[in-house]
This record gives C-alpha cells, structure tokens and sequence, in this order.
C-alpha cells in the first residue's frame, strides 16, 4: 500500500518537489503547546472537532505559536523569558531551524508573519531594562534581519492588521532578566503601539492613569482584521475591580468592558487568552476559572466557569477553548460544551492555523 | 473499600488516590448552606419584629458566623448571579457599598422591594451593608429601618437559593458526585471534583493570609488598621479564626490522613486564639504587630504544608496554567 508519506517522497525523488499546505497535515484548525502525563513538552495541530492531527515534541514548555500563513510550518514559542523559537515543520515534525534571539535579547512569547509569508516578527526584550524590540527573521533561510522598537517595555501579543501594519501589546512590566520578578509595578505605563508595515511608530493608545497597573498582554483581530481587542492583567489592589478586556481601532479611544456587576471578580483580575469572531469576544481566566463573553459594543454577555482554562480560539460563529486537564470546550453566550478530551495539559494558548 | 485497600498494601501496590469529595459534600458543603439559612431566616424573622440594633446585633453575628462556614466555596450557586459578593462584599477599598446604600437610604423605597432589592449594587447589600446599619458610626440621615428589613431579606432568599442550588437531583451538590460520570459536563474526570475541592481550600487559606491579614498589615512602613474586615462589628479576628476552623474541617474531610496539614491549622487556630485582638488595630504597634506576622506566617505555613502533603493522596496537581501566567 502506497501512504501517503511514501508516496511524496517516491514524487521528490522524481524530482517534482511538492510544494504542501496546511491541507497535506491535516488542516489542523488550532495550534496548541501541552505537557503529556509523563512531563514531556508537545506542540498539536487540533482539528475542528478537536482531533489531533500531529503531535510535535518540544525542547521545554511552549507558550504560544504562529502558524506560516500558507506553508505548514509552525513557530513554537518558549515560554518567557524565551532562549528559543522552534521552526516546525508540521508534516514530518522535523525542526526546520532553531531561532535564537541575539546577545541580550529574550524573545517574550508570541510572533506573527507578515501577509506574504516572508517575514516573521517576535516580541522580544533588552533583557537588561525589558525594553521591548520586534525581532525580524527572514522566514525562507530563518536569519535574523532586523528589529524594530516596540514602542514600549515588555512587549507580548502582537498582530497584523488586515493593511499590514501591526499592534504590539507593550505589557508595560520590566522584569528580572533571569526570571519573572516584576521590578517597575509602581511606574509601569503600559500600551498598544501601531506600528506600519516597515516598522515606523504611528500611535501610542495608553490608558488612563488609575488603569496604568493592568498589564495588556494578549490581542484579538476584530472587526476585519481593523482593529483589536486586547486582554489585560491587572497588577493593583486584587481588591479593585477594573475592565480586563478593551476594544481599539487606530485613531480612535479604546473602549473598555466591564464585567456583569455579580461577576466583577470572576476573572482574578487576569485574562490570559483573548478571541475574536463576529461581534462576539471572549477572555479566559486560569486563575479564575472562568471565561467571558462580551459583545463587539463592550457588553457582557456570559461567564463560563471552568478550572484552569486558558486557551481560546475562534470556531465557526463561537469559541474553542482548551484547559490544563486537557479538555477542549465549545462554547457560545449561550453554553459551554466539552468537545473533546486529550492526555494533555493545554498550555496558555492556542492559534488559528492558516486554513482557517 | 477497606478490604481492597488492605488488599492493595499488603500486595505492596501503591494506594490509589483517595479523596472523600461525598463526606465533603455531605458533612461540610450542605450543612454549611443549611446553616446559614436557618440564620439567614431567624435574622430576617427578628427585623420584621423590630430595627433596634441592640435587638439585631446577635442574630446578625450568628449570621455572620454560619457565612464564615461556607464563604470559602467559590464553586457552584455561589458564584453564580454574584450570591456570593451580594452576601458578603469585602474588600471594598474604594468604599463602593457605603455609597451605595447611602442612595438606597435616602432614595424611592421602591428601589427596596424584594424584587428591585436583588438588583441593587452587590456592594450594598450583604452582611458588609447591614453592618454598616445595624454599627452606625454616624446617626443614619434617614430611618434605616426599611433598608435593614429589606438586606435581611434579600439575605435570607440568597441563601434560600444557595441551598436550592446545591440540593435536590438537579443540585450542584450532584455534579461534584457525579463526576466523570456519562452526562456530566461540568466535571469530565472523578479527579476533577477533587481538584475543584482543593483548589477552594487553597484559596481559602490564601484568602486568610493576603486578604483578611495582609490588607490590615499593610506594610511595616504603612500598617493598614483602618483595612481590617468588619472593624466595627469588631469581627475581624473572628471570621478570621471560624474561616480556619471550617477550612480545617474541609481539609481533613477531604483527606483524613493530612495529619501535617492538620496540625499546622491548629498551630494558626491556636495563635489566632490567644491573640486578643478582635480587630487587628496591634498592627500599627510595635509591640503587637509581630503576632499578626506570626499568625499569618503560620497561614501560609498551613497552605505549603497542604500543597506538599495532600496532592499525592488526592491525586490532584497545582493548576498547570493558573499557578504559570503569562
């Protein structure tokens, strides 16, 4: 029997090199970073229903990823502070290249492809003083080409707009250079940069000064690919309640929503995960327990409590959301319903592959 | 049970995990809500007879006590349509309740019909709100009566519902002891009613430590009296020490073998105890102080002592997302 596998290798040995996509590994919806009952640190590509379609083995825990937008290759971020980002290659699991951030840069998590493909952009820091740096990698021979200035200290989410340019959640912490010790909690000042497409800084959105302790840390493209919606982490008295999600267009004010007045503390002022479809967005909390749904206008429209979820994800007019038991959920304003369950501990985050 | 797992140690296999979430539910989590309506009702029943705070003050503080038996549990009823604040709001650093309820005293009683009433701020109702009433520190600028009749009310249906939530074969009570079981979507594994059990008992403690201790201690530089919980009800030390007691009960109901964890709770009981100090005000004396830091080092002395000694025989871990952030 000819598999499939064989069968491209006996073409590349013809000399027809195939060119694949996404489609050839499955079509995986969403990426997602684990840990397997026996400790070993895995990236997944997860279907739709919530099958896996590869397990890819990673040197140490993952973060997040980001997905080529049309080759099937995978960058599996380390968690910060970040010494490595693997290039995978999502058919045969072969490392393609191992990115290392230059002397005294940390990567911070999280990166993103420009429209072509060409380019990949990291969110990185000085690691003395976490001024924060956009890294850029020349995603055909994986070579560090260039960095860009984030705009702020402590960047972590960033994404491209539908028009190319990109929006860097600047976290705002300064952290120790060998761990996660926060040292500038008093002055921290954090924000949303616009960056264009060459990496010119076009805006700086900061918040009001009594929110300047919620960290923004995660994003969502809204409304086409126009705008954000950002997640944010709240470092001030645990005892005040403050919006933990936001809505920003460039050039306009950001919208802030809050949460339903029973569920004020619902989140632990902490949202790790934010997810975007339609009009409807979605924040998770770990610490909590429970995801949020609001709608595009900052209302909220339903908690969903769940122990120690984090990841989420756009599904077909909902959300996917994966936790640490290794559960995957469907979920709605309306409901939370379990979809499928893995021998894996899902890590923060999952993405949407490029065949989305 | 007991023949298969003698069964178990002389065959000189590991134990299986054992974690009696039935007892916790059965002994602990329902009487507990039972508790708190049978004082919710008697507190609501002697404010329809009379608004004399002399008259009022110990049901009221029977109240408060049977709360300090389940205020722990953020699971559940609890947490649903904000219960669990409206019962009791606190901390409230911004002074949201105070304002609140001073609108509801001199505004359109209509506002405290029942109805009306459950969708007031959760800041203003509550045993937080009928403290402020029932221990003026000023003389109210209208009658308070009305407000008190309607807070102890709408007390007496939260906790109505939380029992209702918990009980019966839809209850809440039901997915803890059903869980992995074929349907239920709550709880996909046995281990995980466990978990969610755990994972509330740690919270508690850390509750003790941060919140009830750390905002009156402040900083040593900066001590905070004026943040200690319900200062003029002079409860402080109170829900502290019944909160460790009830977490303690939890404990080794959920693990009768947690012998260390045990004792590190008598250790913080026994010092929260012989502290004669019903509303921390030591922590801004330099001779009183190092006894609040003493008792709270012995709270957090309890939580590393659970996260060590119980995980194994539970068979539950620290969350693998909530304890990393990013």
């Amino acid at each position: 029997m000819t598999t499939r596998r064989g069968f491209l290798v006996g073409l590349a040995s013809l000399g027809a090199a195939p060119r694949l996509g996404w489609a050839d590994v499955g079509a995986p919806a969403w990426l997602t970073a684990g840990m397997k009952p026996d400790g070993a640190y895995v990236l997944h590509g997860l279907s739709a229903g919530g099958v896996s379609r590869f397990e890819i083995p990673l040197p140490a825990r993952g973060h997040a990823a980001a997905a080529h937008p049309t080759r099937p290759e995978a960058v599996a971020f380390a968690r910060r502070p970040g010494v490595f980002a693997l290039v995978l290659d999502c058919f045969t699991g072969e490392v393609l290249s191992r990115l290392t951030p230059p002397e005294g840069r940390q990567f911070n998590g999280h990166g993103a492809f420009s429209a072509d493909g060409r380019l990949l952009m990291t969110s990185e820091v000085v690691a003395e003083g976490s001024a924060g740096r956009i890294g850029l990698w020349d995603a055909g021979t994986w070579r560090r080409i260039g960095e860009w200035d984030s705009g702020g200290i402590g960047p972590h989410d960033l994404k491209r707009l539908a028009d190319g340019r990109i929006v860097v959640a600047n976290g705002g912490i300064q952290t120790d250079s060998t761990d996660r010790t926060m040292l500038n909690l008093e002055t921290m000042k954090p924000n949303l940069a616009l960056l264009s497409a060459e990496g010119e800084i076009l805006e700086i959105m900061e918040l009001e000064e009594e929110l300047r302790q919620n960290s923004i840390r995660h994003l969502a493209l809204i409304d086409g690919g126009t705008g954000v919606a950002f997640a944010m982490q709240w470092q001030g008295d645990p005892a005040e309640a403050v919006p933990l999600l936001g809505v920003w267009r460039p050039g306009e004010a950001p919208l802030l929503c809050e949460a339903a007045p029973g569920d004020l503390f619902a989140m632990k002022g902490y949202a790790g995960s934010v997810a975007a479809v339609g009009e409807r967005i979605a924040i998770s909390s770990p610490r909590g327990g429970a995801v949020m749904i609001f709608d595009r206008s900052g209302a909220p429209l339903a908690t969903h409590r769940r122990a120690d979820v984090c990841g989420l994800a756009a599904l077909e007019g909902g959300f996917v959301a994966s936790d640490g038991s290794g559960a995957l959920w469907r979920l709605s304003a309306e409901a939370m319903e379990p979809l499928a369950r893995h021998d894996v501990a899902w890590d923060n985050h999952m993405v949407s592959a490029a065949s989305l | 049970m007991r023949h298969i797992l003698a069964f178990l140690l002389l065959a000189g296999l590991p134990a299986p995990a054992f974690a009696d979430v039935g007892a916790a539910v059965d002994r602990r989590i329902l009487p507990a809500y039972e508790g708190f309506a049978t004082a919710a009702e008697a507190l609501a029943a002697e404010a329809g007879t009379t608004c004399d705070p002399e008259a009022l003050r110990p049901p009221f503080n029977a109240a408060w006590d049977a709360w300090m038996q389940a205020s722990h549990l953020h699971l559940g009823p609890s947490e649903e349509k904000g219960r669990a604040l409206a019962i009791l709001f606190w901390p409230d650093p911004k002074g949201l309740g105070g304002r609140a309820q001073r609108a509801l005293l001199t505004g359109d009683p209509a506002a405290l019909e029942p109805e009306a009433f459950a969708g007031q701020s959760v800041a203003a109702r509550g045993l937080a709100g009928l403290e402020r009433l029932l221990y003026p520190s000023s003389p109210p600028e209208a009658d308070a009566c009305p407000l008190i009749r309607a807070t102890t009310q709408d007390l007496a249906r939260l906790a109505q519902e939380l029992v209702a939530g918990w009980e019966g074969p839809e209850g809440f009570a039901q997915n803890l002891l059903t869980a992995g079981e074929p349907g239920n979507t709550r709880y996909l594994a046995p281990g995980e009613a466990v978990q969610a059990l755990f994972t509330q008992l740690v919270a508690g403690i850390e509750f003790q430590a941060d919140q009830r201790l750390g905002r009156p201690l402040g900083t040593k530089d900066r001590p905070r009296p004026e943040r200690a919980e319900a200062r003029a009800s002079e409860r402080s030390l109170r829900n502290l020490t019944l909160a460790l007691k009830a977490l303690r009960e939890m404990a080794v109901t959920l693990d009768g073998t947690a012998a260390r964890t045990a004792s590190a709770f008598d250790r913080a009981i026994e010092a929260a105890e012989a502290l004669e100090d019903p509303t921390f005000a030591g922590v801004a004396s330099a001779e009183e102080r190092p006894k609040i830091e003493e008792l709270q080092r012995l709270i957090r002395q309890i939580r590393r002592t659970a996260l060590d000694e119980m995980p194994p025989t539970l068979g539950v871990t620290a969350g693998f997302n909530s304890q990393d952030g990013d």
